[in-house]
């Protein structure tokens, strides 16, 4: 009897000890950190690819299927993922989801968003009316988002909180240890005047203070026309660039065409993790893409 | 010199707390450890609101020169306001046959079944108001206006509250919305791929199926997409007509899917649907002299059932860029009953039938293109073949088919303009079919859902 009580005992020590935490990331930057931050007590799916553009994503019967078994969701949030998103916590009857609980994790809640728009109108685009969504091109709004995450899997899963701490411990090293190592090496990017194709990059721009000159898409996710591209052409005969950005993600056929009039450097970032094959963690895409911005402004 | 600093340090700190004659050394000891504890507490916040200052040094900066005023819109009372947005369209239809004279050959047409009027028409207007309830529901409405006969009529298309994460995959839906029989039914007809229903959709339902009811649906906790659930409902819309024990029609359905590597994914799915109708009429119905129509009625069993594949496909999984979209349902029904009028009355045993594929190619951003097949088939027997006449029900077997091409174009996510052409043999007279269509929405964000 007493045996068998204690192997009842040792299954369900085993099968709570066997639980991870669920994790479904909708972006693979949040895949990667959840990654770092929750090591072999977490088992993670990323919704999207580096090669995706995160907010052209359908509910997908795959996507409804893992937010189901989800424990928690790590996504962007400022309405990037507002296509899907809502629809998927609609549709897999899941309560840990639900916008506010627990397990509903939305990076850019910790992050003093960049480029609110002062007036909201569709004419004007893709307007994020909270502010521009892509916090993860930075690296300091990444220790934050990465701080609050912790506190988040500590929350839900109370028996590893000791286990969590260290792993934050010693991704905040590593991770501040790298941030300096950037900043370093980007110390000559400081001040060059550059041009952008899509405003993926605010918090990149900001951090190492690089100074964008013009945007090809005059209107956020709106090709940009002749006209628009002309302006361009003026505005660089006036300033100057070294480098025109676009992220692998996106068709390059704007920077191509500015590549092609002027012979400017033409900068094809990864933008997130697998969005090239050298980027296969967060540390690897700022790497490359410190490297990349190097290498076109020499 | 180092350890020195700190244990006069640590002295320091202690001194003038710490009882200088104390009693009982366990208490002495409790103190200490205390103190210490309290102490490597306040290093620990100091440290930590170290480490933060030197976070937030390199974002102050960034945050300073960007600051900017927030929309104001958030902090008022307007901000619990439901989502609402609105979809708007209109088209521009030219037939080679006058449009009153359309019959689809062995199907009754009800409702919206028929063509658009010829020339310029405004669609539906719909206007779609959804928000949580609280914390436990989610409630959304889609109220259409659209011109019927002269005037303009208000209808209801869905109104609904949801269970918001019921757990354990349960979600349980009541009040009006469209039963989740094959692929196309569930979503607006403004999001369907071409301009006009599929033939099948047309002769059965009139368009689209919708009930009210309650739906309970389950989603396997399986890493392969799978759902099974049903609906109840009052049976009140065509084909359905009247209830028993309150209970009008009911429904049951299943389906799976998933993905395969990163650029194909698919869905399959099969329902059956079952209703017994009391005096369902046609949509016939002959003027017999008197000046009044004498309608023919059916009373029995109807049975529907459904299989639809979906199998969509995008390089890299990027839809935005490039994607095509292959969809096929099939349809059979089945019933069993009596077709009666003033005069008559006849056993009948009818079977209707048929299908649609349709393919979709995004060849470039913001342009797709879309070729779809319509094939219907029937058996209709009545011991009284007059009484399907009446009805306007053609019992020859004959096989109504349509091949439509349409051209979209997207300039963004909120607006498509659309060409479609249809070679039609809904009936004996073939149809060729122009149409010309925009569709906008506007407020907030639509979904985009598979």
């Amino acid at each position: 009897m007493k045996k068998i009580i204690l192997s009842l005992l040792l299954l369900v020590a085993s099968s709570s000890a066997m639980a991870e935490l669920n994790i479904f990331a909708c972006e693979p930057e949040w895949a990667a950190l959840s990654h770092e931050l929750g090591g072999d007590k977490v088992t993670v799916f990323s919704a999207t690819t580096g090669l995706q553009d995160p907010h052209y994503i359908q509910a997908r019967p795959s996507l409804i299927a893992k937010a189901r078994r989800t424990h928690l969701l790590v996504c962007t949030g400022a309405e990037l993922e507002s296509g899907w998103l809502p629809l998927l916590q609609r549709k897999a009857g899941n309560a840990a989801i639900q916008t506010g609980a627990g397990g509903y994790f939305m990076a850019s809640d910790y992050v003093a968003l960049l480029d609110i728009p002062s007036s909201l109108d569709r004419s004007q685009g893709d307007v994020h009316a909270a502010g521009n969504p892509h916090v993860h091109t930075s690296p300091v709004t990444i220790l934050n988002i990465a701080k609050a995450l912790t506190q988040r899997m500590q929350q839900l899963d109370g028996n590893n909180t000791v286990y969590y701490q260290q792993r934050w411990h010693d991704f905040k090293q590593r991770w501040q240890a790298s941030t300096e190592r950037w900043q370093q090496q980007a110390a000559p990017l400081k001040g060059v005047n550059i041009v952008i194709q899509h405003n993926s990059w605010p918090y990149l721009l900001s951090w190492l203070e690089l100074n964008k000159v013009a945007v090809l898409e005059r209107k956020a996710g709106v090709a940009p026309t002749l006209d628009d591209l002309n302006n361009v052409l003026n505005q660089l005969k006036i300033t100057p660039a070294k480098m025109v950005i676009h992220a692998a993600y996106q068709s390059p056929r704007a920077t191509d065409w500015l590549v092609d009039k002027t012979g400017i450097n033409k900068v094809t970032l990864p933008f997130t993790v697998g969005g090239n094959e050298q980027s296969k963690d967060l540390f690897s895409l700022f790497d490359d893409t410190i490297k990349r911005l190097l290498e076109a402004s020499e | 010199m180092k350890p020195l600093k700190l244990t006069l340090l640590i002295a320091a700190v202690l001194a003038p707390v710490s009882p200088i004659f104390a009693d009982d050394l366990g208490d002495l000891k409790a103190e200490i450890s205390k103190m210490r504890a309290d102490y490597e507490q306040r290093i620990q916040q100091l440290e930590q609101r170290i480490a933060e200052i030197e976070v937030k040094q390199n974002y102050v900066r960034a945050e300073i020169a960007t600051v900017k005023s927030a929309p104001t819109s958030s902090k008022n009372n307007n901000s619990f306001n439901p989502a609402i947005s609105m979809v708007l369209n209109g088209q521009f239809s030219d037939y080679s046959e006058p449009a009153d004279g359309y019959e689809l050959s062995a199907f009754s047409l009800q409702g919206e079944g028929g063509l658009a009027r010829e020339g310029f028409s405004l669609g539906e207007s719909e206007i779609t108001l959804s928000a949580s309830v609280d914390q436990l529901l989610f409630a959304q409405s889609t109220i259409a206006l659209h011109d019927h006969e002269g005037s303009t009529e208000v209808e209801i298309e869905e109104a609904f509250i949801e269970t918001l994460g019921l757990g354990n995959g349960l979600t349980v839906r009541a009040g009006r919305f469209y039963s989740p029989i094959g692929y196309l039914n569930e979503k607006h007809i403004h999001a369907w791929n071409f301009a006009d229903a599929p033939l099948i959709y047309r002769g059965l339902f009139g368009n689209q199926l919708g009930t009210d009811g309650v739906k309970l649906s389950y989603l396997l906790p399986t890493d392969l997409y799978a759902e099974i659930g049903g609906t109840v409902g009052n049976g009140d819309r065509h084909p359905g007509s009247g209830e028993h024990s309150g209970i009008g029609d009911w429904l049951v359905y299943a389906k799976t899917g998933g993905d395969i590597g990163t650029n194909h994914s698919w869905q399959a799915g099969v329902s059956h649907w079952q209703s017994s109708p009391e005096d369902r009429s046609y949509s016939g119905g002959h003027d017999h002299g008197g000046g009044s129509l004498d309608p023919v009625l059916f009373n029995g069993d109807t049975d529907i059932s459904n299989i639809s594949l979906v199998y969509k496909w995008a390089p890299n999984g990027n839809i935005r860029q490039q994607n095509f979209t292959l969809l096929g349902e099939y349809f059979y029904l089945d019933e069993q009953g009596q077709l009666n009028n003033s005069t008559e009355l006849a056993h009948y045993n009818g079977q209707q039938y048929g299908g649609f594929v349709e393919g979709i190619y995004q060849f470039i951003p913001h342009w797709r293109t879309g070729l779809r097949y319509d094939w219907l088939g029937s058996d209709l027997r009545a011991s009284d073949n007059e009484l399907l006449s009446d009805a306007d029900l053609d019992f020859s077997g004959y096989h109504p088919q349509r091949y439509s091409l349409m051209l979209e174009w997207s300039p963004s996510e909120f607006s498509r303009l659309r060409a479609q052409i249809n070679h039609d043999k809904s009936s004996r007279n073939d149809d060729t079919q122009l149409f010309l269509q925009y569709t906008v929405s506007i407020g907030a964000h639509g979904s985009h859902s598979f």
